[in-house]
């Protein structure tokens, strides 16, 4: 019976002619195994049938992707719309519907931006001026990563930690006009939080910091020169995101000086802040198939025809990633402070829930 | 398929609130419909100025005529109509000595209810206090001329020497009003002779010789009709019932979480207080004994700056600093519905008189005036009965799809000995049958 059918599609040729009979191997196969291959005992014979499960899977899927290839090759000789391409559903693409997203049509945002605490700088009124300092004991890595970020943020100043209390360090930054501190807490001779006030009158937000690379683990990395840097702030969405972006971006000073070509990043994805630093470079350089035809005619088309221009990158370090603890009103105060955000246990009943 | 878990919010009452946030915005937010609506924002009053940022606010409940007072932070303080948002009355709290409305803000707030009932509904009397303890009793003989120059009486005290002046409170009959704040240990003031009646005194230090300073953030009168209870909540997370007639040190007191206590609210049975704190947590305690009666819980997490108890339905809401107006039911303390209002809110009152207002202009819209009426007599009749109202309903309901059912039976079986005794007309009595028939 089979084998008469098999010969019967023979016929038709094609494409159709393959997938019918692997079809048909496969629901025979089906029909044989119903049993899953976890179910089979023996060991070499279950390993044996899942290998060839798994390597029918692969088929199929490469068979898919060419269909897919050729339906869009096809489309693009006819001169058709290509299929559209499909968007794989991720966590963040199908996050919880969130009434807090930031709108552009929002009057109320915008006059509480101007109303906020880091306006004043982003309005380029005053430039930041940051205080770094690091919590009582501070080793190995957390001295290194207070010197890398001193590089990345333009006229910050370290200062030692001694045994100040924190409130005194607020006061004291308040007289000198610093407009943020920020605290590299060290644990374990590691660096794993970060605390950034904002001054004179908050907000403050704990960070923990975790991933630290510092820059000689960066392999090719480069070292970054003195110019203002470029800022980019990617997917801070929500309220509660806006306001520790504009936090952050009251940081930098709000002038990048393009001649650097030094970018600082800050990306947020499912409320995890990674935090990159780079240099790039704009190189014109003639492509392959202007040299290969070069040769031939040299002087044909001229050098304007077949410049292209390549952006290269490099990292510059540290590369660190930063989770929101908590967002407080006011400076510093664990004991009778306020808090506008903090994360709560009850928060975390689904995964596509972010508060960023 | 993504697995969502939306927030199950199984709607409030009826109901009308006021919020107050940081731009100066009052927002009122309105529930309608039965059990299950959604509360929405129906109006917002003011430009958004962070200058004029609302520090304090108090509402006279009357029926005829309500009075709204809202303190800015700018200085000025102006009353409103609560119903449509119309300015009747802007004055300036900045006076001659040169204090600037930055050093010197407004802290508390009462309008008064009293006066408005004895001479007409065209005075009204304010009492506000400032951060450095200078409380002043003004009365204005006439509201609605325009000019603010109509100003009966102004009378100005000093409630405190030293500290800040954090909260402040009028009781039920208006005749006492409680201060405190940092450094200032809660005094009662009786406001008809403005003299100090009484002053609390600090606990001891404790085991260890720690002495924790004196900071109250806030105070409620335990009742409306007892000016001698009241509870207040300390800067250390400590709430603390104090009794005049008893003693002058707290008569209970005891700790609620780690960050210091921002709203105190008391319930109408003169025993449970609400109490908010600073990292969002809300929670109901039973005075009588001090103990924790249940928490709030619905992922609240800003600091909660405001609690207002309904005066008649059992909801309790509560704003701050994570910019939501949450609605709880009192006795299942289950999250009715949160309302997103884009700003730290800093006040929230309930306006007591929506349901009477709705009958009142209910010409256009009978079915929602049957349903509050039905509404209103359920609270008169049983109120015992209030967590479970909305099973009654049901109940109700299927009481009535019963009624109905067995009313089409008795059509039927009356048609059926109708066609007994008539079986020429079969037909028709058929007919008549399914027209019957729902």
């Amino acid at each position: 019976m089979m084998g008469a059918k098999r010969k019967k599609s023979d016929s038709d040729g094609g494409e159709e002619e393959e997938s019918s009979a692997t079809n048909g191997y496969s629901k025979e196969k089906k029909m044989k195994t119903e049993i899953l291959p976890s179910m089979i005992k023996n060991k070499d014979k279950r390993s044996e049938v899942h290998a060839k499960l798994k390597h029918q899977k692969k088929l199929e899927k490469r068979k898919k992707a060419k269909a897919r290839d050729a339906a869009a090759k096809r489309a693009l000789e006819l001169g058709e719309e290509p299929p559209a391409k499909m968007i794989p559903r991720t966590i963040e693409n199908t996050r919880e519907l969130d009434e807090t997203v930031c709108m552009p049509d929002d009057e109320e945002l915008f006059a509480g931006n101007d109303a906020d605490e880091f306006s004043s700088i982003l309005k380029r009124e005053i430039t930041p001026k940051i205080l770094i300092t690091t919590s009582r004991f501070n080793s190995t890595r957390g001295p290194a990563f207070i010197s890398e970020l001193l590089t990345v943020i333009p006229n910050a100043h370290y200062y030692k930690r001694g045994t100040y209390d924190l409130k005194k360090i607020v006061e004291y930054a308040n007289k000198k006009d610093f407009t943020s501190i920020i605290v590299v807490h060290t644990n374990r001779r590691e660096p794993d939080a970060l605390v950034i006030i904002n001054l004179p009158d908050g907000p403050t937000a704990h960070f923990k910091l975790s991933n630290l690379v510092l820059r000689k683990d960066i392999k090719s990395h480069g070292n970054p020169t003195s110019h203002e840097p470029e800022l980019i702030l990617n997917n801070f969405m929500t309220r509660l995101g806006h306001r520790v972006g504009r936090m952050i971006q009251s940081l930098f000073p709000q002038e990048p000086n393009f001649r650097g070509r030094r970018v600082v990043t800050f990306h947020n994805q499912r409320d995890f802040i990674f935090f990159r630093h780079h240099r790039y470079i704009f190189e014109s350089k003639e492509t392959k198939q202007a040299d290969s035809k070069s040769k031939k005619m040299k002087d044909a088309k001229g050098e304007v025809a077949k410049e292209k221009v390549i952006a290269h990158l490099q990292e510059c370090g540290p590369r660190f990633t930063l989770k929101l603890i908590s967002l407080q009103y006011g400076t510093f105060d664990t004991k009778g402070g306020e808090y506008e955000w903090v994360h709560k246990p009850e928060m975390d009943t689904s995964r596509r829930r972010f508060f960023l | 398929m993504p697995r969502t878990s939306a927030l199950e919010c199984p709607g409030c009452p009826p109901l009308r609130a006021l919020t107050f946030d940081v731009l100066g915005l009052v927002k009122v937010i309105e529930g309608r419909g039965k059990q299950g609506g959604v509360p929405k924002v129906v109006d917002r009053w003011g430009e958004p100025d962070s200058s004029k940022c609302v520090l304090a606010a108090s509402m006279v409940h009357a029926k005829y005529d309500p009075l709204l007072a809202v303190a800015r932070k700018n200085g000025t303080i102006e009353v409103l109509n609560p119903l449509n948002g119309d300015v009747r009355l802007s004055i300036s709290n900045v006076d001659d000595t040169g204090n600037r409305p930055e050093n010197d803000a407004i802290a508390g707030l009462h309008l008064f209810a009293r006066n408005k009932v004895d001479s007409g509904s065209r005075s009204c009397t304010l009492l506000t206090c400032t951060t450095n303890g200078k409380a002043t009793l003004r009365a204005f003989e006439d509201i609605f001329s325009a000019d603010s120059a109509s100003v009966g009486s102004s009378r100005t005290w000093n409630v405190c020497s030293s500290g800040n002046i954090l909260c402040s409170k009028v009781d039920g009959s208006e005749n006492y009003a409680l201060f405190g704040g940092k450094g200032v240990e809660v005094n009662v003031w009786d406001l008809n002779e403005r003299t100090k009646i009484w002053t609390a005194k600090s606990p001891p230090k404790n085991s260890l010789g720690i002495f924790t300073p004196t900071w109250f953030t806030s105070a409620t009168f335990l009742s409306k009709d007892d000016h001698r209870k009241f509870v207040a909540g300390t800067n250390s997370h400590e709430v603390r019932l104090y009794d005049i007639s008893a003693q002058r040190r707290p008569v209970i007191s005891f700790d609620f979480k780690e960050t210091p206590i921002r709203a105190v609210a008391e319930d109408l049975d003169g025993h449970t207080i609400y109490v908010g704190n600073g990292s969002g947590d809300l929670a109901s305690f039973d005075m009588r004994t001090g103990k924790l009666l249940g928490s709030f819980l619905g992922k609240c997490s800003g600091s909660i700056r405001s609690i207002a108890r309904h005066p008649e339905l059992p909801v309790v809401a509560s704003c701050g600093l994570d910019s939501y107006l949450r609605l709880w039911d009192v006795k299942t303390r289950q999250l009715l519905s949160a309302i997103f209002l884009k700003q730290h809110l800093v006040n929230v009152i309930i306006d007591s008189n929506f349901t009477s207002e709705e009958v009142a202009n209910s010409t256009r819209d009978p079915s929602v005036e049957a349903a509050q009426t039905a509404n209103e007599n359920e609270d008169g009749d049983d109120q015992h009965l209030q967590p479970v109202k909305r099973k009654k309903s049901l109940k109700e309901k299927k009481v009535n799809k019963k009624g109905r059912k067995e009313k089409n039976r008795s059509n039927e079986i009356s048609a059926e000995d109708c066609g007994s005794k008539k079986l020429k007309s079969k037909k028709r009595v058929k007919c008549e049958v399914l027209d019957d028939s729902p």
